[in-house]
């Protein structure tokens, strides 16, 4: 074998190699955007007028200080930074890894675990449940993020 | 050292040779000295260092192990005046010596002089005591070492107690002895530590030397013997499984769900009650929401409540575990507050620590339930 077959050999193996393994990120990226359709669908089921989620009402939800809910979480912020892409620190000191779905990839894949955070967080921050609309929101940012 | 006897010049031997006599054989020497060199590192390391310098003092005492053995058997079967059979111990004859020495007269004695040899056996006992003592402590009290399938804590923290006894009894025994030692050689012109060097002393009377490399042969075959005995039965037996901690099967959920926020604590560091009433509570878990669906809480709290602070006799378990607090929290314990007292407020406001119930940021071990003092790892300052 020449040189250059095994130079061709090796570049063909690397490129396939590469895009197996970015592969993950569209695909990640598409199971989250399922669980975003998942809300739609509840969304609009509660007809209030549902149009579209909005990553700007995102936005705001996620770095406001509603200090409605427990006093030890006035904000989303104040455990996961006012920067999605910042890490965030629990307040028993864990690190928390971005909130931004290109910092955090594999982060809104499993339905149980978005259900068991949106259920914790909007009680401790909100002091109440969040509604499908806030959670596409919501999810609408950080998959812009 | 007095200049005018110098006792190791080969000149003067030739000259004089019926004037000094081999009285200390190489062997006791050698233990001597290496013994004064250990116990200088066990005590640095012992009332100086911080905790986590444990295993150099355990490596020190280890040696002293074998040392002490080795003089202890030396003293039976060693040269003439090694052997404790030939140690003036007669209290008529201390009383004596004692009265000589007000007196600023001693003698020169061939051998150990009755306060020497009273000193020795003193300091023996104290470091039989420290090694016996500090064995047990280590093995109750941080379950490591040959005695760690055989001492409870609260043997094992009451050995300690005694260690710290014995350490400062030992501490004044040794000033005492360096006391006489400055005395002989300086007061009186008996140079002693030089006989300790070189074996040889100017005696009374007539010089009997004691026989050499045979001797020097014996005693490193018994010291050889003696450390691989040593050796062979400590690792033998601490193989043995400790009596205080075992190894769990953390089941996965536990890690992943509470340890999502913070350090995954040990179940031995509460009661079971204490456990059962925080699994009952997560909808308001310090403040916030941490709620689980019925499922996982039912295997969390049966891991928790099986392997509760009762089921281990670890010091973590004994003194904050098995305490109640009004707040589920470990960190109200009296015995936690008093042992990081020493630690400021801002090390726990590190980035890296982030909180007080952030065990594992300095116990790298926190997570089997064991905080062995070697373990300790305090973080750096953050970084700018």
């Amino acid at each position: 074998m020449s040189f250059f077959a095994i130079a061709r050999l090796l570049i063909v193996a690397a490129v396939a190699g590469g895009s197996a393994w970015s592969a993950n990120g569209p695909a990640n990226a598409a199971m989250m955007q399922d669980n975003i359709e998942r809300y739609r669908v509840e969304a609009k089921a509660l007809g209030q007028g549902f149009e579209a989620f909005s990553a700007e009402r995102g936005r705001i939800l996620f770095s406001s200080s509603p200090a409605a809910g427990k006093p030890d979480t006035p904000s989303c912020t104040a455990c996961h930074t006012t920067d999605p892409a910042g890490v965030g620190q629990t307040r028993a000191g864990k690190e928390i890894a971005p909130m931004a779905l290109s910092r955090t990839p594999d982060r809104y894949i499993d339905v149980k675990k978005i259900e068991k955070w949106f259920r914790r967080n909007c009680n401790s921050v909100l002091g109440r449940e969040c509604t499908p609309l806030e959670k596409g929101d919501f999810l609408t940012f950080m998959a812009s993020q | 050292m007095d200049a005018r006897l110098p006792l190791n010049s080969p000149q003067m031997d030739m000259e004089q040779p019926a004037q000094t006599a081999r009285v200390w054989d190489l062997p006791l020497r050698l233990f001597h000295w290496v013994m004064a060199a250990v116990v200088v590192v066990a005590g640095v390391t012992g009332f100086l260092a911080p905790e986590w310098w444990l295993g150099l003092h355990v490596i020190a005492g280890y040696a002293l192990a074998t040392l002490l053995s080795f003089r202890l058997v030396w003293g039976f079967v060693g040269t003439r005046y090694s052997r404790f059979g030939s140690f003036p111990l007669a209290l008529g004859g201390l009383y004596q010596h004692l009265r000589s020495i007000v007196r600023t007269n001693p003698k020169t004695v061939i051998g150990h002089n009755p306060a020497g040899a009273w000193m020795i056996i003193i300091l023996l006992v104290a470091l039989v005591t420290l090694v016996v003592s500090g064995l047990i402590a280590l093995g109750g009290q941080e379950n490591h070492g040959p005695l760690a399938a055989a001492t409870g804590f609260l043997a094992g923290e009451m050995a300690g107690e005694i260690h710290q006894i014995a350490a400062w009894g030992l501490a004044a025994a040794v000033a005492v002895h360096l006391l006489g030692v400055f005395a002989e050689t300086r007061i009186f012109r008996h140079p002693v530590v030089a006989a300790m060097m070189i074996g040889r002393k100017a005696p009374p009377g007539s010089a009997v030397n004691v026989p050499r490399s045979a001797h020097t042969v014996r005693g490193a075959a018994w010291f050889m013997a003696i450390a691989g005995a040593l050796l062979v039965s400590g690792i033998t037996l601490a193989g043995l499984p400790s009596s205080g901690w075992r190894a769990l099967d953390t089941p996965a959920v536990y890690v992943s769900e509470c340890g999502d926020c913070h350090a995954v604590y040990h179940p031995s560091l509460r009661t079971g009650e204490a456990w059962r009433s925080m699994m009952n509570g997560l909808e308001n878990h310090y403040g916030e929401d941490a709620s689980l669906d019925e499922q996982t809480v039912s295997i969390i709290q049966a891991y928790l409540v099986d392997n509760h602070a009762g089921t281990f006799d670890t010091e973590a378990a004994q003194r904050i575990g098995r305490v109640e607090t009004p707040s589920l929290r470990m960190t109200d314990v009296a015995y936690w507050k008093s042992r990081h007292q020493g630690i400021a407020e801002s090390v726990f406001r590190l980035n890296s620590v982030g909180s007080k119930v952030n065990c594992t940021a300095c116990h790298t071990d926190a997570a089997s339930g064991r905080f062995d003092d070697v373990k300790i790892h305090l973080p750096e300052k953050d970084k700018p």
